[in-house]
């Protein structure tokens, strides 16, 4: 009598994508080193890692289609974290041309206001002091100079 | 073994001014202060406050470096613990179950644990350096690049197999972030993986790479939580708590003293230093007590062991530094350029030669432990505020303070664009059980074990059996081996042996049988 076969949840699906990405992410590299150069001493550590990351790669994609993961109770879910990851690489992205004062004071602003902060002097406050306090402090202690739009880099 | 007149001119050059002890005061706050704000690494506040050291002499800058360094490696427990952002690469572990702690509401006694751990560590490890400095830096001199690979392979095995639940998830991660160590320009003089990008060709970033995975892909998994300690009567900073958490270290004197020897002998490995020391001390604490699963949910040996094994670490790099000339670390490689400063060069000649000043480093270093114990318990009180900031606060400021410090290290925007993309990275691998850990070791290692195989590789020719005139290379892939099947092989001989008397009764249930079968007959 064949067992009743359960189809795969949602979560699983996605675990079984991020194990091909990786796989993926392993192959492409194999194949960029190698196309750089065939040498012994360029494949040296590049070639037996591969070979073994991939071995592992299928017994785990085979462990987790014989027996799927039981997905963790996560603190966050994925609609609440999007958009502070979509905020913050729009933050790093941006600072060349927003200068890291201006970067920011805008980020932390933007964060509080997204995250139920609602007294304006404190946003603006907040966010201006804190910029400001942590850019003059990294401009006095790097030797080279700082993306800045209002402070001198 | 020791040479008595030495020491002895060691303590009265110690104190024939009171300015070596003084300068050692604002050394230890400097640490603290670059070890506590992430992104900022004990070997840059060095670098930073190493033009100050051409007005000092060599013992003065000797004194003021090393009080940095020792400041730092207790620094970088904070953040670890109140922010799960280790400060420095050193205090990873620390980060595992202090943090934790932390939301518990014991960030007190976390801090307190990690002052204490690193002051007695400092204390054992410039101890076993005093008594031991000749056989360390003969057996330093001994280990060839085979023994670095295997030291490196098997650290982030054993962290692979022992962070994360799925132990495949766990080596896999290690292995890819071996391989994402040797992006870049490599030793064979071949450039891999860059995507054209000139920032890659020096490799990965790596620090920015471990502030993403650790820190800000923690910050997101918390963004929907008010405050870091979640019950506000638990929020109290309290420096009675820091004390008795201080205390409570001696109920740890095995993890101290298991930490410490990790730590000397980790940390006197050219390169590999305290950035292992700490995972290595932190698995094999977690291996060997009694309770494993509690390690990562907040257990308080878990803290000492990282502590333990950092703070030694340090001894064990001078040890390379003074007796060989060779730097363990960014840190000794500072103190390096500062021995060229000051025109005195390192290895078997200095020690001959200076033992005196040898001594009389390792003598401040004990005062140096001493001045941190009440340097820490002044400002700790201060820092650990941290926890009563509402996390809509802390998250955008940590947020930021990691893309500011991640610029710091490496001078262009290749710094906050790394910690975005593995922010990214780490809470996928948090959310699907992979080890961050071991992926950040082997971005942080993986450059490092490459070189090491090609130096292998041209000593031995290509020759295997290169590998059995080795014997400690041999030795500690045994144990790699051991710590990936060792726990299973060791369930197997158990499982056996708990049978055994059941089949011994079955088997003599059917003599029995037999003979009775025979009587009938």
């Amino acid at each position: 009598m064949n067992p009743k076969v359960k189809p795969l949840t949602k979560h699983q699906i996605v675990d079984l994508t991020v194990l091909v990405a990786l796989a993926s992410l392993v192959v492409w590299y194999f194949v960029n080193a190698r196309s750089a150069s065939t040498h012994i001493l360029n494949l040296i550590l590049i070639l037996p890692f591969t070979v073994l990351t991939l071995f592992l790669c299928l017994i785990q994609f085979i462990c987790q289609l014989i027996r799927p993961s039981v997905e963790a109770p996560a603190v966050e879910s994925v609609k609440s974290v999007l958009p502070v990851i979509s905020l913050f690489a729009v933050y790093a992205l941006t600072l060349p041309w927003l200068g890291f004062d201006v970067g920011t004071c805008l980020f932390v602003g933007a964060f509080l206001w997204f995250h139920g902060e609602r007294r304006w002097p404190w946003i603006v406050g907040y966010s201006l002091s804190f910029a400001s306090v942590v850019s003059l402090f990294f401009i006095a202690m790097l030797p080279y100079p700082m993306p800045m739009l209002v402070f001198p880099s | 073994m020791i040479d008595w007149s030495a020491v002895q001119e060691g303590l009265s050059l110690l104190f024939s001014s009171p300015s070596y002890w003084l300068i050692i005061i604002p050394g230890i706050l400097i640490g603290l202060l670059f070890g506590a704000v992430p992104g900022l690494q004990i070997s840059m506040a060095m670098a930073i406050f190493l033009p100050v050291t051409l007005y000092m002499n060599f013992m003065q800058a000797m004194l003021f470096l090393t009080s940095i360094f020792t400041g730092g490696s207790f620094g970088g427990s904070i953040p670890a613990i109140l922010m799960n952002i280790p400060g420095t690469s050193s205090s990873i572990a620390t980060s595992f179950d202090g943090y934790p702690m932390s939301r518990k509401g014991q960030h007190n006694t976390a801090l307190g644990l990690a002052l204490g751990s690193s002051c007695i560590g400092v204390l054992i490890g410039y101890g076993i350096l005093f008594l031991l400095i000749g056989p360390i830096s003969k057996l330093v001199l001994k280990m060839g690049p085979s023994e670095m690979a295997a030291i490196i392979l098997w650290g982030i095995t054993l962290i692979g197999t022992l962070s994360s639940g799925s132990m495949v998830k766990g080596v896999i991660s290690g292995l890819i972030g071996l391989l994402l160590g040797t992006i870049g320009y490599s030793e064979a003089g071949v450039t891999r993986g860059t995507l054209g990008s000139p920032y890659l060709l020096d490799g990965i970033p790596a620090i920015p790479a471990m502030i993403g995975m650790f820190a800000a892909s923690e910050l997101f998994r918390l963004v929907n939580t008010k405050y870091l300690v979640e019950d506000a009567a638990l929020r109290k900073v309290s420096i009675k708590a820091i004390l008795a958490g201080f205390q409570k270290t001696i109920r740890y004197p095995w993890g101290i003293i298991r930490g410490s020897l990790i730590g000397v002998f980790i940390g006197s490995v050219p390169g590999v230093g305290s950035s292992i020391a700490n995972l290595i001390s932190y698995m094999v604490a977690k291996k060997q007590d009694a309770d494993p699963e509690s390690f990562g949910q907040g257990n308080p040996a878990g803290v000492v062991a990282s502590e333990s094994a950092n703070s030694t670490s340090e001894a064990g790099s001078m040890a390379t530094l003074l007796a060989l000339g060779i730097p363990g670390g960014g840190a000794t490689a500072v103190m390096l350029a500062a021995f060229a400063m000051h025109n005195i060069t390192g290895g078997p000649q200095f020690i001959r030669e200076e033992t005196d000043i040898v001594y009389a480093i390792i003598f401040a270093n004990f005062g140096q432990a001493v001045l941190l114990i009440g340097l820490g318990l002044l400002f700790l009180p201060l820092l650990a505020n941290v926890v009563k900031v509402p996390m809509n606060y802390l998250v955008p400021s940590v947020l930021s303070l990691s893309v500011f410090g991640s610029f710091g290290l490496t001078g262009n925007m290749s710094g906050p664009i790394t910690v975005m993309v593995f922010a990214l990275v780490g809470w996928v691998f948090k959310r699907f059980d992979y080890s961050v850990p071991a992926a950040v070791v082997g971005i942080l290692l993986g450059g490092m074990a490459e070189d090491s195989l090609i130096y292998t590789y041209q000593i031995s020719g290509g020759q295997w059996s290169y590998l059995f005139e080795r014997p400690a290379t041999i030795a500690i892939l045994l144990l790699l081996i051991v710590s990936l099947f060792g726990s299973s092989l060791l369930a197997v001989v158990t499982r056996a042996h708990n049978l055994r008397p059941t089949r011994e009764s079955f088997s003599g249930s059917q003599k029995g049988a037999n003979a009775q079968t025979k009587n009938r007959r």
